[in-house]
């Protein structure tokens, strides 16, 4: 086994090609799976809901593709315990199908990621923080604690958004997987207004992520936007080189390869 | 004949068409017989300005063309100019430059979106990948309630298509001025990626008689009927809503899933090598597409009205012929390749099932008649001769060249003496600057875009001068965008005008170390029919064509957009719009425009003026200071420091660098400053020589000189980065504290400020128009 990893592609899915480059630079065997191709889905190892406005967001960010029969081997991958990782809009779809953080019933979500404290759309660079025990995260085997990762907040409707009692219980059952940080890990306010600062959700097995800002969009050095980048100026190789938002996705690996293994 | 004429002009005024009385004449002499209304409306929107260019085309064949870098000239949807090799293929960026001026007047939101969805639809029906989009814009009086509007549904209508999509927005730019008022200008710019041996052209190839016309895209309706001619009227306000019809409805959803889909017919296309025709459904909707696509193959055209899928019962011949309903694209392909063109689109990416109606299909055959001939319920609703059809109308306009008063030494001395009486500081004067509308930050808009999507941007937004893309995964080839114009030139001068936009975007892209490879305009002009406003245009063309021909960048696409001008007369400010892509061999020897270390040297470099030029100028604005002497152009001189500029970045000597423009030398390194990762800020010598001092000093600091701010490491010998003399002056230094500092002659510390009181004052405007962003800044990651 090597580790295949099904992208899924909904309609108005935006950030498939990104996904895909990432996952198949840590060594997985990536492959985009589209919305007319239901049968292929069961054969992976794991799957990856990237970036966009799938179904157009109508209803709510992610509602219409968390109903989709495209879901249905995805939650059964899920429940059986298999990873499965949602980005920005897959995020939001892992939310509406109940998945993250897990505490209710299926496509009956108890927290959701909602319109933006601002109202808007918005695309700023941001760093997040792991706020849990990395035990807690086996979808990202061996995360160091307190790991900071750089990534692209680019979202309309990341404000996480639940009941008092379900945000206190996120909160106690190490739920929050992510909140916003500075780039030394230092709490900021999140960009939009999220509830607890937070950036991603787990379920309670640790085998279903949901991030809602972008790690794939700040894992090459040629993306950066700090010193890391001008200090290799000149050099082709690492500029073009994996790195940043990278540690994200080999940490996915690491877990994917473990499990393909075991 | 006399009565047929008489009936085709009586007929034509009757369904509204804007052709001319000579115009029907010359149709209905050539058909020799009365027109049918599916007729008319085709010969309204070909022989509208806007597909024909008829008053314009004399003019812009003046403008170079061709290069070394030129893989496609002008005369498809979009240009292509040559990116490089990477494993044994030459890569091309696919370049497009479209105007959505009225529609955005009139419905705002929609005509920016569809603004976008028109012209990424024109680079990927060149066989390209979509890559990234910027909006030039011209907003009117924010003072105004509906220009407050307009300015807001635009960039709303720009975030949510381009966002859905997935297409970065990389740049453009935004002034404010109350030529706008009734009159927006929503230009957009958009780029593709495809291998030169995989371009697809907008014709029907040879040997395509028989072939199958498929329409791809969305159901046709009634929306977008008349946009052609619609563009090509001056806006009266009291046709308000009645124009509103005429723009199309965006639905970037149904479009994301045909670009991935037409990508997919692309690799089925290159496996079966199969040569195809392909173009976009713009202005004269499916008679004007499929009539182009094969007129430009010397074929012929028969369309089945019918077969095309329609969205509302009975909807007229004419309206299915020549309505402009978005998302649309028309494929010629052998009818052997038909069932896999079709289930990629019907199949595999279901469009029946995104949205109702959408679909390929068949819809007519390529023939070799050299007519288009277009049959509705078994009716001939549209039978011409295809030359005749497109080859459209030339008019020689007469015009009037504006006349240019050159200042006398001695009023410009005046003008500027008056000014300096009742002096304010210079950090004074810099913090009204940065905190005029066309200077302070445009983050509160870039951060409504995706400018990060797709993973492929290496310089977004706010962090350079122009925008870099690394299109090519795995490759070090980068791409550079840059966008040039200032209206408040073009009132002073539009020839002027039209040559500093070139040197703009071309020295945006130079900025990041990018090679300009070539240049495309938007021509945003007033009424042709009138001398002088048509004048401004011809002027303009002028100021291009000696800006490229003397900088060596060609034109390799644009648009002509007039009758910008409101019901009482008012033509926009002149606003020739300039694109230029650069291309970077290696992206890692590219920069930013942003304070990298403290104890740096700061320098000019650039066209070293030789007296003060404030004309157009913020500050002269500020000032009350009405001169109209505008940036002094020495093209030997502005090329020598491209080529310093572009060497100094490639080895690394220079740290970072942007163009002066907007509000000058000090308004440039204060977005430097703002713009870096730790807090560096910035010093300069009063006296530094620039230009005399003096009554003149303003003019040092706050003249918009054609050039560069760089910063350059202390110990960097700077003249021995090139062989020869560069026009280079030292004007300050970077500090380790967030302060800008002016010092004194003598070299005593004179005047501090915080920088973050600049930055507050730079920030604020716009902040407080579209809405501020809380969180972490993009600065600061």
């Amino acid at each position: 086994m090597t580790g295949t990893v099904a992208v899924l592609v909904f309609p108005g899915t935006n950030s498939e090609d990104e996904t895909l480059r990432a996952v198949r630079a840590v060594g997985l065997e990536g492959e985009l799976v589209h919305w007319s191709q239901p049968e292929k889905l069961a054969r992976f190892d794991a799957y990856i809901l990237p970036g966009g406005f799938a179904y157009e967001d109508r209803i709510r960010a992610g509602a219409v593709a968390a109903h989709d029969a495209l879901m249905d081997p995805v939650i059964e991958a899920a429940q059986a315990g298999k990873y499965v990782l949602g980005i920005c809009n897959g995020a939001q779809i892992l939310a509406e199908a109940g998945l993250v953080p897990g505490t209710g019933p299926l496509r009956r979500p108890t927290a959701a990621f909602a319109p933006n404290a601002s109202g808007r759309f918005q695309s700023v660079h941001v760093h997040v923080r792991l706020a849990v025990d990395p035990g807690r995260v086996p979808i990202l085997a061996g995360i160091e604690p307190g790991a900071v990762i750089p990534a692209w907040a680019s979202h309309g409707d990341g404000r996480l958004a639940a009941p008092e009692a379900e945000l206190a219980r996120i909160e106690r059952d190490g739920h929050l997987a992510f909140v916003y940080c500075d780039r030394d890990g230092n709490p900021v306010a999140a960009p939009n207004g999220s509830a607890l600062s937070c950036a991603g959700l787990v379920n309670a097995e640790g085998n279903v992520l949901a991030v809602m800002p972008h790690p794939e969009r700040d894992a090459w050095t040629f993306q950066h936007l700090d010193a890391t980048r001008d200090a290799v100026r000149g050099n082709t190789e690492e500029t073009l080189a994996p790195s940043g938002g990278i540690v994200f996705f080999e940490a996915f690996a690491r877990a994917v390869l473990a499990e393909a293994i075991a | 004949m006399t009565a047929t004429v008489d009936d085709a002009v009586a007929r034509g005024r009757e369904l509204g068409v804007a052709l001319s009385d000579d115009e029907l004449r010359r149709i209905a002499e050539h058909l020799e017989r009365v027109p049918t209304a599916t007729e008319l409306f085709a010969f309204d929107a070909q022989w509208s300005e806007h597909c024909s260019y008829k008053s314009s085309r004399e003019h812009l064949k003046k403008l170079p063309t061709e290069g070394p870098s030129v893989l496609l000239g002008v005369g498809e949807d979009a240009g292509i100019v040559r990116l490089g090799e990477w494993n044994g293929e030459t890569y091309g960026i696919v370049v497009a430059h479209e105007s959505h001026n009225h529609p955005s007047q009139v419905v705002p939101f929609e005509g920016a979106a569809t603004g976008i969805g028109g012209i990424v639809r024109d680079v990927l029906c060149m066989g390209a990948e979509v890559i990234g989009i910027a909006d030039p814009l011209r907003f009117g009086r924010l003072e105004n309630e509906h220009c407050r509007y307009v300015a807001q549904q635009v960039v709303d209508g720009i975030a949510a298509y381009g966002n859905a999509i997935g297409v970065p927005n990389v740049g453009g730019d935004v002034f404010f001025d109350e030529s706008f008022d009734d009159n927006v200008l929503v230009n957009v710019v958009a780029l593709g990626l495809v291998k030169e041996k995989d371009i697809i052209h907008s014709r029907a190839p040879a040997g395509s008689v028989g072939w199958d016309i498929v329409l791809v895209g969305k159901a046709t309706d009634r929306s977008g009927f008349g946009g052609a001619s619609f563009s090509s009227l001056t806006l009266d306000e009291e046709d308000a809503d009645q124009n509103k019809g005429a723009v199309q409805v965006p639905d970037p959803f149904l479009k994301n899933v045909i670009m991935r889909a037409s990508y997919a017919v692309f690799a089925a296309l290159r496996a079966e090598k199969i040569v195809a025709g392909f173009k976009d459904l713009g202005a004269g909707g499916l008679a004007g597409c499929s009539a182009e696509l094969c007129a430009a193959g010397g074929m012929g055209a028969e369309v089945e009205l019918d077969r095309v899928s329609t969205a509302q019962p009975e909807l007229p011949p004419e309206v299915i012929a020549i309505g402009e309903t978005q998302e649309r694209l028309c494929w010629i392909v052998p009818t052997s390749f038909t069932p896999t063109l079709l289930s990629i689109y019907n199949e595999m990416y279901s469009l029946p099932r995104v949205a109702r109606g959408a679909c390929a299909a068949i819809i007519g055959k390529v023939t070799e008649t050299g007519r288009y001939v277009a049959k509705h319920r078994g009716e001939t609703v549209m039978d011409v001769d295809l030359e005749f059809l497109t080859g459209g109308v030339r008019y020689s306009r007469p015009y009037v060249l504006p006349v240019v008063e050159v200042e006398a030494r001695e009023l410009r001395r005046s003008l500027y003496h008056d000014a300096a009486r009742n002096d304010y500081s210079r950090f004074e004067a810099l913090s009204a600057i940065l905190g005029h509308r066309d200077v302070c930050s445009r983050a509160p808009i870039y951060r409504r875009y995706d400018g990060v999507v797709r993973g492929c941007t290496a310089i977004p937004p706010g962090f350079a001068d122009a925008g870099v893309l690394v299109p090519i995964p795995g490759a070090s080839l980068g791409v550079a965008l840059g966008v040039g114009g200032n209206p408040r030139y073009g009132k002073i001068d539009p020839a002027r005008a039209a040559e500093l936009a070139v040197i703009e975007a071309i020295a945006q892209v130079t900025a990041v170390g990018a090679v300009p490879a070539g240049l495309t305009d938007c021509l945003n002009f007033g009424d042709p029919t009138i001398p002088e406003q048509m004048g401004a245009f011809v002027a303009a063309v002028d100021g291009l064509t000696r800006a490229s021909r003397q900088l060596g960048v060609p034109f390799v696409s644009g648009n002509v957009s007039l009758y910008n001008r409101s019901s009482s007369g008012n033509s926009v400010a002149p606003s020739p719009i300039v694109s230029c892509i650069g291309t970077l061999p290696d992206v890692s020897r590219s920069t930013t425009g942003r304070l990298r270390r403290p104890d740096s040297k700061l320098a000019f470099v650039g066209v070293l003026p030789r007296t003060a030029a404030l004309g157009g100028s913020v500050y002269a604005e500020l000032r009350g200071i009405r001169s109209r002497t505008l940036p002094e152009i020495d093209y030997q001189m502005f090329l020598a420091a491209c080529e310093y500029v572009r060497e100094g970045i490639a080895r690394g000597v220079i740290l970072g660098a942007r163009d002066v423009s907007d509000g000058g030398l000090l308004a440039a390194a204060a977005e430097m400053a703002f713009a870096a990762d730790s807090p560096i800020g910035f010093a300069f010598e009063e006296d530094c020589g620039l230009i005399n001092h003096g009554e003149y000093g303003s003019a040092s600091w706050f003249g918009e000189h054609v050039g560069y701010v760089i910063e350059v490491g202390k110990d960097e010998a700077v003249r021995a980065i090139a062989d020869r003399d560069v026009p280079y002056y030292e004007f300050g230094w970077t500090i380790g504290e967030p302060f800008a500092e002016r010092y004194d002659d003598g070299g005593a510390l004179n005047e501090r400020v915080l920088l973050a009181d600049l930055r507050e004052a730079w920030e604020a405007p716009l902040r407080a128009f579209y809405g501020a962003s809380t969180g972490p800044s993009t600065s600061s990651g």
